[in-house]
C-alpha cells in the first residue's frame, strides 16, 4: 500500500490548486478534491482538510477569491476562483517548479546512465 | 460621546462579522463531509460508513477552524485583551506597588503638565487673532525728560506720538487700548447693583486692526474714537454671565462711571483684550469726557487728549504684507525720534536715543521677564521631579520584574516566545502608565488653577491642545521605556532558570546592583539640590514676610472710591471730606484716612526739582533732586501705624484755606535739608512758587513694596490739592476688618447707591499680593522639594527592602554562623549610607550651580547659604535613614532557621 501512494509534496498543494481554478473555472472545495483525485488517479492521499488550509492561504494573499453560490445538487457552496495576481502567481510557481523539474530530471538522468 | 458610541458600535459589528464568517466556514466544511459522504455512499458504503470514512478522509476540523479563527487579524485584539486581563490580574496582585507607581506617576506628569500649561500659555500663547505674525506690542527702552508716565514706562506712549505714528508710518495698523484705572477696572451697573469690571479705552480701529471678529454686532469705527461715541463691546464672558447669551443685548444700556454706554457688539469668544493676566469684560472707544482720563486719573493739566506729556497709551501695530519686522520698526523708530518731544523739552545733544521695539503678540506681553524667568526655573525643577518619577517607577518595574524572573522562564519553558513576553510586559506598562495618566490630567487641572490663582493670572490657563499633546508624548514616552526597561532581564532568564535552585537565581548579579547603586546616588543628588533651591527661596520668603514694614497693617480695611457725581475741585474735596467725617462715626471703627496710592500696590508718583527754603537742597542742584510722593487724608500716619518722629500728623484743620504743609520722611529730611529737625522749614518747586511748610517728620517705611529700599518721600493733604476723581480709603478697624465691609458698603450706599467698593481688602493683603509671586515661587519649590523627598523615599525603601528579602538566605547563614542583630542592621544601614554621601558628594556641586541661578531670585540670602546645605544633607540623610531603618530591622528580626528553609 505505501509503495503506491505518495504525500503531496511541499508547497505544491497551493500550485496544484492554482491551476485547478484556472484551467476548470469557479470550483467549491469539494469539486477541487475531487478534481485532484481524479488527476493523481488515486496515487496521492489527500488529507482534504488541507484544501482548505491551502484555500485560507490563498485567499489572504489575495491569489483566489471566493463567492458564495449554488452547487450542482443546489446545495449552497462557496466557489473559488483565481484572481488577476493569482493568475500572475500562477505563471511564476509554473515556471518554477518546470525548473526545478527539469534540473531534477536531469541529475536523475545522470544517475541512470553511471 | 459621540465617539465613544461609534468605537462601541464598530466593536459590536466586528464581534458579529467574526461570528458569522465563522459560522459560514463550519458551514462550508459541513458541507464538504456532507458531499464526501454521498458519493462514498453511491460507491456502495452504509451510511454509518460512509460518515466515519469522510471524516478519515478529511482530517481534523477542528485545527482547522482553529487556523481559521487565527488567520483574521481580530486575532491581535484577542491577544491584546488576554494581555490586558493578565495585566490587571497581575497589578491587582499588588495593589502597593501599583498604587505607588501610579501615584508617582501622576505626581511628576502631573505637575508638569501643569507647570507646562501655564508656561504655555504665558510664554507661548498668541492672541486668538488673525495673522498674529504680522501683530507686534510697541515696547520703548526709555522716555524724553518730562515726560510723566503711568509705571509701565516700557509700553506707555503720548497722544501725539501715536497719531504721528499711524498718520506717517505706513504701519498697515496702528492700534491703542488704556486700561480704565490703574487696577484695570472699572465702575459699571447693568441693572441695580453696582459693580467693577475690567475694561479698555481703544482706538477705533482696534477690533478691525487686531481681527478679532465679533459673536454679535459690530466692532468699533473710526468714526467712534474720533466721536468719541459712548458704546460699548462686551466680551463673551460677560455676555454669557451678564446676559446668558441673550440675543437682543444690542442696543441695551452699560453704565460704566455712571455714564451710559449703548451696547452695540459682543467680541469673538476667547478674545479677552492684550492686558495678559486681566481678561477683560468690555471696549469703548477712547473718550475725551474727563471722568474717563487716561487710567482714571484725576484731569489736573488736561486730560491724556490734551496733555502732551502724558505717557499713557498701550499701541499695538499691524505691519503691511511685504513689509518686514525691521523695516517697519526703523520707520517707527524715527517718527518716535520726533515725536516723542512734542510736549516736552527738545532733545539735548548728548540725550541717549530712546528704542523702540517691536515684541510679538503673544497672549502675556512679556513687560518684564522675571516671571518668565520664574517659570523656566518651575519647569526645570518639574522636570527634575518627573525624572525622580521616572527613575523610581523603573526600579521599582525592576525589581518586580526581577522578582517575576521565574514566571518569564516557566512561561518561555511552556513555549511562549520572546515577542509575547515583550507584548505582555508592553500591555503593562500601558495600563500602568494610562492609570497614572488619567490621575496626572485631574491633578493638573487641579494644579494649574491653583498656579493661576497664586500667580494672580485670571486668565483662562486651563491646558489646552498643545498641553494636552505634551502629556500624551511623556506618556507615550514612559510607556515605550517602562515596557521596554525590563525586557532585557526578562529575556535574560531562559527556560533552564526555572529548574535552578532560586536562591542562587535570585542572587542580583553585581552588575544590576552596581547599576541600580547609579540611578539612586542621582536620585539622591537631584533631591540635594532641589532640596536646596527649596530652602533657598523659603529662606527668601521668610526674608520678605519679617522684613519691617515700619507701619501696622493688620487691623486696616482699604478700598477705593470713584467720586461719581462729584465734579470739579471744591465738590470732589467736599465729597471725601463728608465720607471721611461719615465713615469715622461708624461703631468699631478707630481711625479713617485716604491715600491716592495704596502703600505695597507698587504705584507711586515720581518727581524731581525743589528749593529748601528758597536754595539748593543740601547742596544738590534743585533739578537733580528726586522725591516720591503721595497725596494723603487726615490722620493718615496715626491711622497706618506710622512713626512720627517730629511735628504733627495731617489734620482736619488743613484745609483749603489754611496755610499749605507738608510731611516729609527722615530719609527727605536727611538727604535735602541735612537735619531730622525739618519742621518748619519751607519747601517749592524750583521756581520758587508752590510753597509748603513741612510740618512733620516720619520714620522710613516701606511704600511702593516689601524689598524697596528707603527713598526720600514726602506726603501731601488732599484737601489742598486739585480735583480729586478717586481716592482709597484706609479704615483702621477693632477685629477683622473683612467683617467691617457690610456695614462700609451700606454706608456708602446712603451716599450714593451707584458706588461700588473698590477692590476691597485688608492692607495686610495688599503687602502680600506685592510679594505674591516669590511667594509662590517659593512655596511651589517647596512642595517640589517636598515631593522629590517622598518620592525619593518611596524608591529608596523598595529597592532596599527588595534588596534585604533578596539577601534574607545570606543573612540567614550568617546568623546562624553567630553574627549578632545590630551587625546586620549596621550591614544594611551601611550600604544606604554609604549610596547617600555619594549622592551628597555629587549633589552639592549641582546645588551650587542651580544657586547661582537662582540668584536674582533671592532677597537676603546669599546663595551659597550654609543653612539651606546643611538642612538639604541633614533632610536627604534622614530620608536614607528611614528608607533603611524598616529594612534593616526586617533583616534583623530574621529568623535564621526559616530563613534557610525557606529555600
Amino acid at each position: 500500500m505505501a509503495t503506491d501512494k505518495s504525500e503531496v509534496l511541499q508547497g505544491t498543494l497551493d500550485l496544484m490548486i492554482l491551476k485547478t481554478l484556472q484551467a476548470l473555472g469557479p470550483l467549491h472545495g469539494f469539486g477541487i478534491a475531487r478534481r485532484l483525485e481524479q488527476l493523481s488517479e488515486d496515487v496521492l492521499t489527500l488529507n482534504e482538510g488541507t484544501v482548505y488550509t491551502s484555500l485560507l492561504r490563498l485567499q489572504q494573499k489575495n491569489w483566489i477569491a471566493g463567492e458564495w453560490g449554488v452547487s450542482e445538487n443546489n446545495r449552497r457552496a462557496r466557489f473559488y476562483s483565481i484572481t488577476r495576481r493569482g493568475l500572475k502567481q500562477l505563471a511564476v510557481e509554473t515556471e518554477n517548479w518546470e525548473r526545478i523539474a527539469a534540473v531534477i530530471g536531469r541529475v536523475l538522468a545522470l544517475e541512470a546512465k553511471a | 460621546m459621540i465617539d465613544r458610541a461609534l468605537t462601541l458600535v464598530a466593536k459590536c459589528k466586528a464581534l458579529f462579522v467574526q461570528r458569522r464568517s465563522e459560522d459560514a466556514f463550519d458551514e462550508e466544511i459541513g458541507m464538504h463531509l456532507e458531499m464526501l459522504k454521498e458519493k462514498l455512499e453511491h460507491e456502495g458504503m452504509s451510511a454509518q460508513q460512509a460518515t466515519r470514512a469522510a471524516r478519515r478522509q478529511f482530517g481534523n476540523t477542528t485545527l482547522l477552524q482553529q487556523r481559521q479563527r487565527e488567520s483574521r487579524t481580530t486575532m491581535f485584539f484577542a491577544n491584546v485583551g488576554r494581555d490586558l486581563r493578565y495585566g490587571v490580574r497581575q497589578l491587582a496582585k499588588t495593589p502597593v506597588f501599583t498604587a505607588v507607581c501610579v501615584l508617582t506617576l501622576a505626581l511628576g506628569v502631573g505637575a508638569n503638565t501643569a507647570v507646562f500649561s501655564v508656561m504655555h500659555a504665558v510664554l507661548l500663547k498668541m492672541l486668538p487673532v488673525q495673522n498674529a505674525s504680522h501683530l507686534f506690542y510697541v515696547h520703548t527702552t526709555g522716555w524724553p525728560d518730562g515726560a510723566s508716565q503711568t509705571g509701565q514706562g516700557a509700553t506707555s506712549f503720548a497722544y501725539p506720538f501715536y497719531r504721528a505714528l499711524r498718520e506717517q508710518s505706513g504701519l498697515q495698523d496702528v492700534m491703542a487700548f488704556i486700561p480704565m484705572s490703574a487696577s484695570g477696572k472699572a465702575p459699571v451697573r447693568v441693572g441695580t447693583v453696582p459693580e467693577e469690571a475690567a475694561g479698555d479705552m481703544v482706538s477705533g480701529n482696534y477690533f478691525s486692526g487686531l481681527g478679532v471678529g465679533t459673536v454679535l454686532g459690530r466692532g468699533f469705527l473710526q468714526k467712534d474714537e474720533d466721536d468719541h461715541t459712548a458704546v460699548v463691546v462686551i466680551s463673551e464672558s460677560f455676555w454669557a454671565t451678564h446676559f446668558g447669551r441673550s440675543r437682543d443685548v444690542l442696543g441695551k444700556t452699560l453704565y460704566i462711571k455712571s455714564v451710559p454706554f449703548t451696547i452695540v457688539g459682543v467680541a469673538a469668544r476667547g478674545f479677552e483684550g492684550t492686558e495678559g493676566r486681566l481678561p477683560l469684560e468690555f471696549w469703548i472707544p477712547l473718550q475725551s469726557r474727563p471722568e474717563f482720563n487716561a487710567w482714571g486719573s484725576p484731569v489736573k493739566r488736561g486730560t491724556y487728549l490734551t496733555r502732551q506729556n502724558f505717557w499713557c497709551m498701550k499701541l499695538m501695530v499691524r505691519t503691511a504684507a511685504g513689509l518686514s519686522r525691521g523695516q517697519a520698526l526703523a520707520m517707527a523708530q524715527g517718527i518716535f525720534e520726533r515725536a516723542a518731544y512734542i510736549g516736552v523739552a527738545p532733545k539735548r545733544a548728548g540725550d541717549k536715543p530712546n528704542e523702540l521695539s517691536f515684541n510679538e503678540a503673544k497672549q502675556f506681553d512679556a513687560q518684564d521677564d522675571s516671571f518668565a524667568r520664574a517659570l523656566k526655573l518651575l519647569m526645570a525643577m518639574v522636570g527634575l521631579v518627573l525624572l525622580i518619577a521616572i527613575s523610581n517607577v523603573v526600579m521599582l518595574l525592576t525589581a518586580r520584574n526581577a522578582g517575576r524572573q521565574r514566571e518569564f522562564s516557566v512561561r518561555l519553558a511552556l513555549g511562549a516566545g520572546r515577542k509575547e513576553l515583550a507584548r505582555q510586559l508592553l500591555t503593562e506598562s500601558v495600563l500602568l502608565v494610562t492609570l497614572g495618566g488619567i490621575v496626572a490630567w485631574g491633578f493638573a487641572l487641579g494644579a494649574t488653577r491653583a498656579l493661576g490663582s497664586w500667580a494672580q493670572i485670571h486668565s483662562n490657563l486651563q491646558p489646552d491642545g498643545a498641553v494636552l499633546g505634551f502629556t500624551l508624548t511623556v506618556l507615550l514616552l514612559l510607556a515605550l521605556m517602562f515596557g521596554l526597561a525590563p525586557l532585557r532581564s526578562a529575556m535574560s532568564s531562559g527556560p533552564e532558570m526555572v529548574l535552578r535552585n532560586s536562591a542562587t537565581a535570585s542572587q542580583a548579579s553585581s552588575h544590576k546592583v552596581r547599576a541600580g547603586n547609579v540611578v539612586i546616588v542621582t536620585q539622591i543628588a537631584m533631591c540635594l539640590v532641589l532640596l536646596v533651591g527649596a530652602g533657598l527661596l523659603l529662606g527668601t520668603l521668610r526674608n520678605l514676610l519679617k522684613t519691617p514694614l515700619g507701619q501696622k497693617p493688620e487691623g486696616l480695611l482699604v478700598f477705593g472710591i470713584h467720586s461719581e457725581r462729584a465734579h470739579g475741585k471744591e465738590e470732589s474735596i467736599a465729597f471725601f471730606v463728608a465720607l471721611q467725617q461719615r465713615l469715622r462715626t461708624i461703631p468699631g471703627v478707630e481711625s479713617v484716612s485716604m491715600v491716592d496710592n495704596r502703600p505695597g500696590s507698587g504705584w507711586s508718583s515720581n518727581n524731581s526739582g525743589l528749593l529748601v527754603d528758597g536754595h539748593k537742597p543740601n547742596g544738590i542742584e534743585p533739578e537733580q533732586a528726586g522725591y516720591r510722593g503721595n497725596i494723603v487724608g487726615a490722620d493718615y500716619f496715626r491711622t497706618m501705624g506710622i512713626q512720627i518722629l517730629q511735628g504733627r500728623d495731617f489734620s482736619d484743620a488743613d484745609s483749603a484755606s489754611a496755610t499749605k504743609v507738608l510731611i516729609v520722611n527722615e530719609t527727605f529730611a536727611k538727604k535735602y535739608v541735612g537735619t531730622l529737625n525739618a519742621v518748619g522749614h519751607v519747601m517749592s518747586d524750583p521756581k520758587g512758587v508752590d510753597q509748603d511748610i513741612i510740618v512733620g517728620v516720619i520714620a522710613d517705611h516701606k511704600y511702593t513694596s516689601i524689598t524697596e529700599e528707603a527713598m526720600p518721600m514726602l506726603w501731601t493733604v488732599f484737601t489742598q490739592g486739585g480735583a480729586v476723581s478717586q481716592e482709597n480709603v484706609e479704615m483702621r478697624v477693632q477685629g477683622d476688618p473683612l467683617a467691617m465691609l457690610p456695614t462700609v458698603r451700606k454706608v456708602v450706599a446712603q451716599i450714593d447707591p451707584d458706588i461700588p467698593l473698590l477692590e476691597p481688602m485688608t492692607q495686610s493683603a495688599v503687602f502680600a499680593d506685592s510679594i505674591s509671586q516669590q511667594a509662590l515661587f517659593a512655596r511651589l519649590a517647596g512642595c517640589f522639594g517636598v515631593l522629590a523627598v517622598v518620592l525619593i523615599a518611596t524608591g529608596l525603601y523598595g529597592t532596599l527592602a527588595y534588596r534585604v528579602s533578596k539577601r534574607t538566605a545570606e543573612i540567614g547563614v550568617r546568623m546562624a554562623l553567630g553574627a549578632q542583630r545590630p551587625q546586620m542592621v549596621w550591614m544594611v544601614l551601611r550600604g544606604s549610607l554609604l549610596l547617600c554621601a555619594a549622592g551628597v558628594l555629587a549633589g552639592v556641586p549641582l546645588a551650587m550651580a542651580a544657586g547661582k541661578v537662582l540668584e536674582s531670585s533671592l532677597y537676603g540670602m546669599k546663595s551659597l547659604d550654609l543653612t539651606s546645605y546643611l538642612s538639604a544633607i541633614a533632610g536627604v540623610g534622614v530620608v536614607a535613614l528611614l528608607a533603611s531603618a524598616v529594612p534593616a530591622g526586617r533583616a534583623a528580626s530574621i529568623d535564621p532557621l526559616s530563613a534557610l528553609r525557606a529555600d
